[in-house]
């Protein structure tokens, strides 16, 4: 009764009626949902980020084994003359003795039921290489006895990581379990050793039997160069086209249609503008393949609509008082945008920029088709115009090669082109962030 | 006989005609916003154009700087002359006549750069200074005539966005007189403000009323009262009475006029 009287006069402000218990419940069930759609997109985020950690920062360690090689003389010059294309003459098949005779030196004392021959095995196939190019660069040390850092073969690189197991040896004629048994003493002995990889991310790839030297440096050059052509045709083009449709052009048809095909070309499959940039630059205008500079075009053609879209989203948000303030002082139309509205809107046009680079940075499908998914092994660029022209590859085309190849430590070498990527996205990111700061402390 | 009234009229714009306006009539696409208002606007007086929302003042005054010009889809016919000259004639440049015309808008709308920069910008595109001890001395001219001199004149170099209402319309003021304008037209210029900047700058209007010819669009018939001499109503797109302001408000010639001082329309 008096219940009911409470609800006919003045409501009691301290019990909730239905509708607002109704309406609060809607309110907590809404946050649930979006607390629940953070934790589980933070869940991937961490699942991705160990993942890709976990199995990249391998990468950026490689094995090796201190050995002392002596460069006999009676085989490097035979003449004894040390003339240089003389040496030059003995092939690294004339340094695979030397080395080899000079591992089972290391190992001599241990017992092992592997053959002179097969100790070799244990260092990787460019080991002759270095020793060679060595001997080249300092004829003078010939008959002396040198120690060398020499790369281990992938499985000890794979061994010492932990990645391969004497049990995955068994059908491997590359290396066996005595290999292993080899370098566990090797390890007591203090010759073998983990370091830091600088070849990985400054070297080039390798050939599919090598992955122990393959790195990425080169295809990051590439990757670099094509981020300047992009952002040195895309930025300028891409604003100047914003401000002329947004500032200037008149409303009619024709800009209609224009602004609809931009809208529409920014969710055009990328390998669509891949098969465009082959037609046009390379087909038509004849420019080199595989070349960053028909690269860094092509996603140009990409990264344009991005950064119109997102200039004239700017654009549009600096308040029209002060387009009105600056033509009211008497400032031509040019001079409003360029002295008053482009500066406030460059922070937005920052932004923009950095994520259209973003998605060209990682994009792979175009470079399928104008060829930048070479084998690039020793083209390392001289300079800034063989950066542009030279064949190249890119950082995602690189980490789609080997993710390809058979040899799980090419596997490995992808994820750590991964964190390669990632860091040099995070640095452009960061170079955008501090010039947005900038631009901003202006005002 | 043709000969003195040619006398008289060469007259009357050299010393008292600022602004003649004749015919003009303004369409935003399809909607007449603007018919045929014909007007004079003396030379060192405040003229004041009162009436209700929508009724086309504020559409008028920026035909007066061709503010309008900037609108895709409205259209300006009739004449307007300053000094006897037809601003809407094709060989005017807006941009020299906006130099010649200022404007002060509704909302204060300082750039967003410091007080000194705000002020400086006009001169400085019109090369009105030579040096920069010249730009520093129009600026502050400019400042003391918007009375905001003393209060910014040890922060000439803060943000102009970081004053407060009143004194950031005194500083578009400031930066609207700095370019040494010949008319000045100001589009409700207090209806963001309180009353004390309001009053503050109304009575700077009246200073500036020496110098130049001020058109003011005003909401408030009271502010029109105070303020101007000459006083113009607008309904629905039409100049209906247009008079000395004494007269408007105690003595209005057309019903219209009087229902709205009065308060019963607008």
């Amino acid at each position: 009764m008096t219940d009911a009287s409470l609800h006919k006069k003045g409501k009691s402000l301290l019990a909730l009626d239905a509708r607002t218990k109704k309406r609060n419940a809607a309110e907590a069930r809404f946050k649930g949902y979006g607390i629940a759609a953070i934790a589980v997109s933070l869940f991937f985020l961490v699942a991705l980020l160990v993942t890709i950690i976990s199995n990249g920062v391998p990468a950026f360690t490689q094995t090796y084994v201190n050995v002392a090689v002596t460069l006999d003389a009676a085989k490097l010059d035979k003449n004894g003359n040390r003339d240089i294309d003389d040496i030059k003459k003995v092939s690294t098949f004339g340094y695979k003795p030397l080395i080899n005779a000079a591992l089972v030196d290391a190992v001599a004392g241990i017992e092992t039921e592997l053959s002179d021959k097969d100790v070799g095995k244990i260092l990787s196939a460019s080991a002759p290489a270095v020793v060679r190019d060595y001997v080249i660069a300092n004829p003078d040390q010939i008959g002396e006895t040198v120690a060398f850092r020499l790369l281990t073969s992938s499985r000890v690189d794979g061994y010492m990581k932990g990645r391969v197991v004497r049990e995955d040896l068994a059908r491997d004629k590359n290396l066996d379990a005595a290999h292993l048994d080899l370098i566990d003493v090797m390890v007591g002995q203090g010759s073998v050793e983990r370091v830091f990889n600088w070849d990985f991310v400054l070297g080039a790839d390798a050939s599919e039997s090598r992955p122990e030297q393959a790195g990425i440096g080169v295809s990051m050059l590439g990757s670099f160069f094509m981020m300047l052509v992009v952002l040195i045709l895309a930025l300028p083009i891409g604003v100047a086209a914003s401000i002329y449709l947004e500032e200037f052009a008149p409303q009619n048809r024709f800009t209609d249609l224009i602004e609809v095909n931009i809208s529409n070309l920014a969710a055009v499959p990328s390998i669509v503008f891949g098969i465009l940039g082959l037609a046009v630059f390379i087909q038509f205008a004849h420019l080199p393949q595989s070349a960053p500079i028909v690269g860094g075009l092509t996603l140009t053609l990409m990264t344009l609509p991005t950064i119109v879209i997102s200039t004239r989203a700017s654009l549009k948000s600096v308040p029209p008082s002060i387009r009105d303030a600056a033509l009211g002082v008497g400032a031509s139309k040019m001079q409003a945008v360029f002295h008053h509205v482009l500066p406030l809107a460059m922070p937005g046009i920052l932004t923009g920029t950095i994520i259209g680079l973003a998605q060209a940075l990682g994009e792979t499908a175009p470079l399928l088709l104008i060829g930048m998914v070479g084998y690039i092994a020793t083209n390392y660029p001289d300079g800034v115009a063989s950066g542009f022209l030279d064949p190249n590859s890119a950082m995602p085309a690189q980490i789609y090669e080997w993710a390809k190849r058979a040899d799980p430590a090419f596997y490995e070498r992808a994820w750590g082109g991964i964190i390669v990527l990632l860091l040099f996205l995070l640095t452009m990111n960061l170079i955008a962030i501090i010039l947005r700061r900038r631009f901003e402390r202006r005002w | 006989m043709e000969d003195m009234i040619q006398m008289d009229r060469a007259m009357s714009t050299q010393q008292d005609i600022k602004i003649r306006a004749n015919g003009v009539q303004v369409y935003y696409g399809e909607n007449h916003a603007i018919k045929d208002v014909s007007v004079e606007i003396q030379d060192k007086t405040v003229t004041a154009f009162i009436g209700p929302s929508g009724c086309g003042k504020s559409t008028f005054l920026r035909c007066i700087n061709r503010m309008n010009d900037t609108i895709d889809i409205c259209r300006v016919t009739g004449d307007i002359r300053i000094d006897d000259e037809d601003i809407y004639d094709p060989r005017v440049d807006p941009v020299q006549l906006r130099a010649k015309v200022g404007m002060v808008f509704q909302k204060p709308n300082p750039f967003p750069k410091s007080i000194y920069d705000n002020v400086a910008y006009g001169p400085k595109i019109h090369g009105l200074a030579a040096s920069k001890a010249d730009l520093d001395e129009i600026v502050e001219k400019a400042l003391r005539r918007g009375a905001i001199w003393d209060e910014v004149k040890d922060r000439l170099h803060a943000p102009g966005t970081g004053l407060s209402g009143g004194q950031q319309q005194r500083l578009c003021i400031a930066r609207a007189i700095a370019t040494e304008p010949e008319v000045l037209l100001m589009d409700e210029p207090c209806s963001a403000l309180d009353p004390i900047a309001t009053a503050q700058v109304e009575e700077l209007i009246d200073e500036l009323r020496q110098n130049y010819s001020v058109v003011i669009v005003t909401h408030s018939m009271q502010q029109a009262a105070r303020v101007s001499q000459r006083t113009a109503f607008f309904h629905l797109g039409n100049l209906v009475e247009y008079a000395d302001t004494d007269k408007i408000f105690t003595n209005p010639e057309d019903p219209r006029t009087e229902s709205y001082i009065s308060g019963r329309i607008g």
